[in-house]
Order: C-alpha cells, then sequence, then structure tokens
C-alpha cells in the first residue's frame, strides 16, 4: 500500500472597511489535511480540517478503500522541489497602519466617495509527501485590496471597485493609481462613436470561464467543446498563446498540481500561434482519451483528484497600446459582471462601469451600456492584442486584453 | 465553558459539520465519502471595532477569544451600546431534523439514489455525465457574553447533475439540481430529473439563434426568484445603507416601487436551502415583507444595521461557513403568487420569450440573467427554444414592468451553488415564486 499525505495551512489578517473606516479586524488560521491511500488500483482518502492526527486521517483513508473508487494510475514520486515565494509581508498593526493610511489619504481627496471592504494579508503553505519519494512544498504570501467605490449621491450599491493582488503592495504607489483611477472616474466622458470599438479588459473571466470549458480535454473528446476535433488546426489569431500556467509568480497557486504533477517551467502550451496545441487533462483524461498528460488536476484537499479547470494565461503578445488604436478612442472596462457567452461562442455582457481610453491615460467615465461579439471574433479578426501594462497595477504584471467589439448604447 | 472577558462584548460560534459527497463521472464512480468537520468563529466588539477569529482548534478557543480581546478596548457599560442591544440573547435547544437525519442513511441508499437519477440520461445525444449526491448536517451552538446560548441543526441533500449534450453542430452543457431538507423528500423528486434531461437534451438539439432587442420577458419560478434575488433583493440588504442618506432616501419606507400585485418576501423559517432557525448572531428567523403590495415595507438586517437604521432586526445574518464573519445576506426569497393561470399569461403574448431555466445570474446597477433555457413566445404560444446569452434590465425600473403573476406557484433549493456577495460564496439560499411577466427587458 502507498501513502501520500496533503496539508494547507492559511493564515490571514484582514482589515475590513465599511462606510469608509475601519470596522473590523479578522484573523484566520485554518489547517486542512488529508491522507490518501493506494492499494490495488484503489484510492482512499481520509481528510479534516484541524488539528487532527495523521494516524487518524490514515485509519480513514484505509476504511475509505472499502468504497472501490478506482485510480488505476500510478502516483509521483522521486521528487523534492521546495519552494517559497514569500517577499514582503505586513505585520498586523502595519496592515492596519496601511489602510489607515489609504482610507485617509482617499477620504481627502475624494469627499464624494465612500469605500468599503478591505485589506488582507494571506500566506499559505501547501506541502504533499508520498513514499514513492515525492516531497513538495509551496509557500507563498501575498496582499489584497479591494474596495468597493460608491458615490455618496448616486443610488447604487456600489458605482467601482479598485484592486490589488500580489506580493509587492506599495501603500503610496497605489494611492498615486487609486489617485489617476478616480479622479477619471469623477470625470463624465461619452462613448466613442461608431459600433465597433477598441475594448479592454483586465483579462475577461467570461472569456477565461469560456475558453476553460472549450479547452477541458474531457469536453473535447467526448466531443461536446466548441473546440473537438480541431487539435493541430488554426483556431485563433496567429498572435495569440494561450498556456496552462502554474507559476507561482503569476499564478499564485500551487507549481504542482493536485496528483503531486510538476510540468517543465509549470506550465503548457495548449494554443500557439493561433494553433491548438494540447487541450489540458489530469491522469485519468489523458489515459482514457489517449491524450498528452498537462497536469492539470483539481479538486479540495480531500478530493479524489479530478479534472475541471485550469489556470489559464494568455501570453503577452504587444507593447504598446496607444501604437495600437493609433489615435483611435478606446473603451476601458473597469466593471463587467453578468457576461455570458451562449454554447455556439456568442457573447453579451453588460458593462456597468467603463473609462474612455487613449492608450494611456484614463479620460472618464462612460455612461452603462453592453457589448457583444463572439468567441471566434474575438480571439480573431477584432484581436487586439495581449499587452503587460502599468496603466492599471492591480498585480505585480498585470495584463490587459483589447479586442473590437460591438457596442449597444 | 467559555469565560467571556469583561467590558467587551463577546459571541462563539461553534459549528460541527458531516457531509457527504458522492460522485459519479461518465456514469463510473469517482468519490464517495463522509467527512466530519469542526470550526469556530469568534467576534469580540468594544464598541468601535469588532474583532474576529476562525478557528479550527477548538482545545485552543478561550487563549483565542483572549488573544481578540487583547487587541480590542474594554469599555464599561458596552451593553448598553446600541449594537449590543440590538443583538437577541435567546436561550433554546432546536433539534429538528436528528429524527430522520441524513446521517442515519447508508450510503449504499444515497449512492443508489444518484445511480437511479443517472439512468434517465440515456440519451445518444448526452455524451458526459457529471452527477454528485451531497448532504450536509450542520449543528450549532451559539454563546455570548449578553446570554445567548443555543443550539441548533440543519440538513440539506440534494442531487446535482452535469450533461455535455452533442447532436451535429449543436453542443452545450447543461445543469440541474434539486434540493431538499430530507432525504425522503429528495427521492420524491426523481421524476423532476427525467423531466429536466428531456427538456435539456431537446433544447440543445433544437435551439435557434435568438433576435436580441427589447422583448417581454416571461420568467419560470426558479428564473423568477433569480430576478428577485438579483434585480431587488441585494438592494434590500441593509449593509449598505449605513451611514448612507442618498440611499435611505432612495430606499425610503412607503416608496412605491412595482405594481400593486407585486409583493416580495424573505423568510429564513422556510425549509429548504436558505433555513436560518437563528442568524450567525443568535437572532430568530423572521418573515419580512421586503415589498408589499407595489410599495417597499422592509429590509434585511444585521444587529449593526438594525441599530444604525433603527429598525428591527430580521435574523439575516449570515455568513457561508465558520471561518467568515456574519453580514446581511437573504434566506429563503420570493416574490408571492398572483392570481393570472399560466395558460392566460401565454395566450396573452403576442411576442416575446420564456426563460425557462438559468445558468447564473448577477444584480448591480443592471442586473443580468444568463439562461440556459429559453422559449421563443409568439402569438400566444411557447415555440422554439433559444440561445440566449443575457436578459438584462435596470435594478431601478424593472420591478415598475412586472405586468403579470401567475397563480402557480413554487419555491425552490438547490446544490452545487448558492449566493456570492464580496469574499463570501457560496451561500445556500432558497428562492422562488410564480411565473412573472415581465414588459419589456433587454435580450441579447
Amino acid at each position: 500500500m502507498k501513502k501520500e499525505t496533503v496539508l494547507i495551512q492559511d493564515t490571514e489578517t484582514a482589515v475590513k472597511v465599511q462606510n469608509s473606516r475601519i470596522a473590523a479586524v479578522r484573523k484566520k488560521d485554518i489547517a486542512k489535511k488529508a491522507v490518501r491511500v493506494y492499494d490495488k488500483d484503489l484510492i482512499g482518502i481520509g481528510g479534516a480540517m484541524g488539528d487532527i492526527g495523521w494516524n487518524t486521517l490514515e485509519k480513514s483513508a484505509v476504511e475509505d478503500l472499502e468504497s472501490g473508487i478506482p485510480y488505476p494510475h500510478g502516483i509521483e514520486g522521486g521528487l523534492r522541489d521546495h519552494r517559497d515565494y514569500r517577499r514582503k509581508s505586513f505585520t498586523d498593526e502595519g496592515l492596519q497602519m496601511a489602510m489607515e493610511k489609504i482610507l485617509g489619504t482617499l477620504n481627502e481627496k475624494f469627499p464624494a466617495l465612500r469605500f468599503s471592504e478591505g485589506l488582507k494579508q494571506k500566506e499559505t503553505l501547501h506541502r504533499m509527501e508520498n513514499t514513492d519519494g515525492l516531497d513538495l512544498e509551496y509557500r507563498d504570501a501575498h496582499t489584497e485590496l479591494f474596495l468597493l467605490v460608491k458615490e455618496k449621491e448616486g443610488a447604487n450599491l456600489f458605482d467601482n471597485m479598485i484592486v490589488y493582488y500580489g506580493r509587492d503592495f506599495d501603500v503610496d504607489g497605489f494611492l498615486d493609481h487609486a489617485d489617476r483611477f478616480l479622479t477619471a472616474h469623477l470625470e463624465k466622458a461619452s462613448l466613442p462613436e461608431g459600433e465597433k470599438v477598441p475594448v479592454f479588459f483586465l483579462m475577461n473571466d467570461s472569456l477565461l470561464g469560456f475558453l476553460n470549458r472549450a479547452l477541458n480535454g474531457e469536453a473535447y473528446a467526448t466531443g461536446s467543446s466548441l473546440l473537438s476535433g480541431k487539435l493541430d488546426a488554426k483556431i485563433f489569431n496567429e498572435r495569440i498563446t494561450i498556456e496552462q500556467n502554474r507559476d507561482p509568480e503569476i499564478a499564485f497557486t500551487p507549481f504542482f498540481d493536485t496528483e503531486g504533477v510538476v510540468k517543465p517551467c509549470d506550465k503548457v502550451e495548449l494554443v500557439k500561434d493561433g494553433k491548438l496545441m494540447n487541450v489540458f487533462t489530469d491522469k485519468q483524461t489523458a489515459s482514457e482519451y489517449d491524450l498528452a498528460h498537462t497536469g492539470a488536476a483539481s479538486g479540495g484537499h480531500d478530493d479524489v483528484p479530478s479534472l475541471s479547470g485550469a489556470p489559464l494565461r494568455f501570453v503577452p503578445d504587444a507593447k504598446n497600446i496607444a501604437n495600437s488604436l493609433n489615435g483611435e478612442p478606446a473603451i476601458l472596462v473597469s466593471v463587467t459582471s453578468g457576461g455570458e457567452f451562449t454554447a455556439d461562442g456568442n457573447y453579451g455582457a453588460p458593462v456597468q462601469c467603463a473609462y474612455l481610453f487613449d492608450g494611456k491615460r484614463l479620460l472618464g467615465r462612460l455612461p452603462e451600456f453592453s457589448i457583444k461579439s463572439s468567441l471566434f471574433d474575438m480571439l480573431g479578426k477584432d484581436y487586439i492584442g495581449t499587452f503587460e501594462t502599468d496603466i492599471l497595477p492591480y498585480t505585480d504584471k498585470p495584463l490587459l486584453q483589447g479586442f473590437r467589439m460591438e457596442i449597444i448604447r | 465553558m467559555i469565560s467571556f472577558p469583561k467590558h467587551l462584548y463577546t459571541d462563539v460560534r461553534i459549528e460541527e459539520i458531516v457531509d457527504t459527497r458522492i460522485r459519479f463521472k461518465r456514469k463510473k464512480l469517482r468519490e464517495q465519502k463522509t467527512r466530519r468537520n469542526k470550526g469556530a468563529f469568534i467576534r469580540v466588539f468594544d464598541g468601535e471595532r469588532w474583532y474576529y477569529g476562525a478557528v479550527t482548534d477548538l482545545g485552543k478557543l478561550q487563549s483565542h477569544v483572549d488573544e481578540l480581546a487583547a487587541m480590542a478596548t474594554p469599555v464599561e457599560g458596552i451593553e448598553e451600546h446600541p449594537v449590543v442591544k440590538a443583538l437577541e440573547a435567546n436561550e433554546r435547544k432546536e433539534i429538528r431534523f436528528e429524527k430522520d437525519s441524513v446521517t442515519k442513511i447508508p450510503l449504499e441508499k444515497k449512492r443508489g439514489l444518484l445511480e437511479e437519477v443517472l439512468a434517465f440520461a440515456d440519451d445518444e445525444a448526452i455524451v458526459n455525465t457529471d452527477a454528485f449526491y451531497v448532504d450536509n448536517r450542520t449543528m450549532k451552538k451559539f454563546f455570548s457574553s449578553k446570554g445567548a446560548d443555543l443550539t441548533f441543526d440543519k440538513e440539506t441533500t440534494g442531487i446535482g447533475i452535469t450533461l455535455d449534450i452533442a447532436h451535429g453542430e449543436n453542443k452545450d452543457r447543461m445543469s440541474t439540481s434539486k434540493a431538499k431538507s430530507r432525504f425522503k423528500d429528495l427521492k420524491d423528486a426523481k421524476g423532476y430529473f427525467a423531466e429536466e434531461i428531456e427538456k435539456d437534451v431537446d433544447f440543445v438539439k433544437r435551439a435557434m439563434p435568438v433576435e436580441g432587442g427589447e422583448h417581454p420577458v416571461l420568467f419560470s419560478p426558479l428564473a423568477t426568484g433569480v430576478f428577485t434575488h438579483e434585480s431587488f433583493g441585494h438592494k434590500s440588504e441593509a449593509d449598505f445603507m449605513i451611514g448612507d442618506e442618498t440611499m435611505k432616501r432612495e430606499w425610503s419606507i412607503g416608496k412605491e416601487i412595482g405594481p400593486e400585485i407585486l409583493s416580495i418576501v424573505d423568510d429564513g423559517g422556510v425549509e429548504g436551502s436558505g433555513l436560518t432557525p437563528f442568524d450567525e448572531e443568535g437572532t430568530a428567523a423572521k418573515k419580512t415583507h421586503l415589498i408589499k403590495e407595489g410599495r417597499l415595507a422592509g429590509r434585511l438586517h444585521s444587529a449593526l444595521t438594525s441599530a444604525s437604521l433603527q429598525e428591527e432586526p430580521t435574523g439575516n445574518a449570515r455568513a457561508v461557513d465558520f471561518t467568515f464573519e456574519p453580514i446581511v445576506r437573504m434566506t429563503t426569497t420570493y416574490i408571492e403568487k398572483g392570481e393570472t393561470p399560466l395558460q392566460e399569461i401565454i395566450q396573452s403574448m403576442d411576442k416575446g420569450y420564456l426563460v425557462d431555466t438559468i445558468k447564473h445570474g448577477s444584480g448591480m446597477s443592471t442586473f443580468t440573467i444568463a439562461p440556459a433555457r429559453a422559449y421563443r413566445i409568439e402569438n400566444g404560444e411557447i415555440k422554439e427554444p433559444v440561445k440566449i446569452s443575457v436578459v438584462t434590465g435596470s435594478v431601478f425600473e424593472t420591478l415598475a414592468h412586472v405586468e403579470k403573476l401567475s397563480s402557480e406557484f413554487e419555491l425552490l433549493s438547490f446544490v452545487g451553488g448558492g449566493c456570492g456577495k464580496m469574499e463570501q460564496f457560496p451561500l445556500p439560499v432558497g428562492f422562488g415564486g410564480p411565473y412573472t411577466l415581465v414588459s419589456k427587458l433587454k435580450v441579447q
């Protein structure tokens, strides 16, 4: 019988803001543990939250073998890889002082606005070890700022949001960015003329969600993906490269999947120069459908590893947004909530908050509107590019992505 | 026994959770487990700030309480603070599910029920299935320095099934789920899955592109529930109004915001996903009319918001689990039933769409509903299925466009999702209502 242990330890301090003042401080200390045992092509798992002994969990895992859950795949082994991505970290007091400074400055500069939510400092440890010599450890710490912005004279629940998620949070740098962002928020602008205009996103969640479905190996193999049958075919604009990317520097996730698989450089190219190279898979999907194994198993600490989604990332393919616009006015979307793709790839979404944008500066806030396009237009003829940018420093290495889209006023 | 620190308000919520998860992928067993977890959430209040702690090592509860208390500033007379005064101090043991608890049902029976439901997925167009059975028993204990001493339970049991359907060039992923408070009621709901699977397959095989624009939209009870939740429910959560004079003016009690036929209720006492016998502050469940006959009649409160707005607490301070603090959330929210038979409503429509099931919804200034199954209506008849990406409307205007409510009415509960608010997702909620005709919404 082979044995594998999983430990996840999360600690967090959060400073919670309500009505532009600190209302609460929250501390978390949550441990999650699991033991997996493998015997005769079966897997048994015992898991719990809290300080439960490993022996107790192992006993549960052995009992769980009776459930008869098949796992006919070998386990990983012979690899020790310990990585620590922790850099800057706020103390509890430092975090409160940072939030006080941010609120003090924003309240003074923007008396017409109200702020809520807050600032967090999180630290995480993921460890996976097994009897075949696998010994993986990932440690990380990051700061997360999430402020909802509401106009005091407005009747919306909130009107905009400012976010940061990363390891190098700098209060003064953030305040400079917030100043530009909120000044533009209070400036009214008109939608650019024309039915189809350049629209930029801080990576569109609906698009990544839809691609997660289309590039899922199981959906691909069973014929239910929009991309089924198109491996090795050109599917998107030739500038587009999409990776399954587990590099913690970028993805803020462990560099190994829930089966303990580590890929070279922590990434696998799924789409390269517009051509479909791979779909993402776990061990089961790769073996069942004879697909390349990409190490995309997911699931909770005490779940049987399985395939659901993968951390996808567009590789930046352009640098200068203003040059790509060539003087044409554009839109930068700050808040779009509720958009969706139909099964055949048509996309529609309301845009609750957006800016007029010249590629360098935010020129004012636009009235609400809707956008319309399709997957193959967005990633085909209407694709403008994926840009590394410091215009909106919402993380340490932010990306902006642009498409020409139909505007419904 | 917790020793509460002096001159501070303190409460402790302890949760003991037993849950089961059984999962089949492509009709093969992939997971079958029962887990037991324990954790606690501690709150300390000094009149200025709250200090929260989420912990899993219950043996050290007292030291966690003391650690949080050390961060606070003790205030003599804290019990006279308006927020503390608004907190209820109920002492009760209310165990309603022990007799036929899901923990007493053998795993084989749960697995057998899931296999029976999966057997309905036999159409050749179904190329992949992912089905799960889940149940959850949560025992909660709540103690406060004000004297609250509560022990109560909550149970949910449910099945969810996701189908990948491919028929020629028509492909889609369809999901359906149902939750009940008791296993025997879930067993009785098998027929629901058979009907839903059949409708999903038919939809994918025949769905046509939609003609976008502004149209009348008829919502099913399920879609009505999401519409109510997203278009209005979040607006009724009073934490958005603290210290906000504009919001208080805009949402003043008595204001007319819909037609006279429209009444909206939130009720934490309804069994199902939204059941909240006591909220996470120990306040007992209440039935709250948010809109009565078209006029704003109430809103949802925690102790903090009720003290701030000088209204009665409603038992709506909820948290997704023991790792989060309570914030104002809905429980089971619904539109009360109308008087017009569904058939009569359909016959009255020249053109429009029926939204039958949904993928998701969201609500800001513009609310959206992403339909899963939708149908065109013409000359009083339901026609072919249509693919709609989103239906959108303004939360400020749409309720005024509610035109008809059916006499048919249904409350629903689900597993595998829930309501999201800021960092807390997914919170189980219940919703539903009658079939609801809205005279104009944007369809894309």
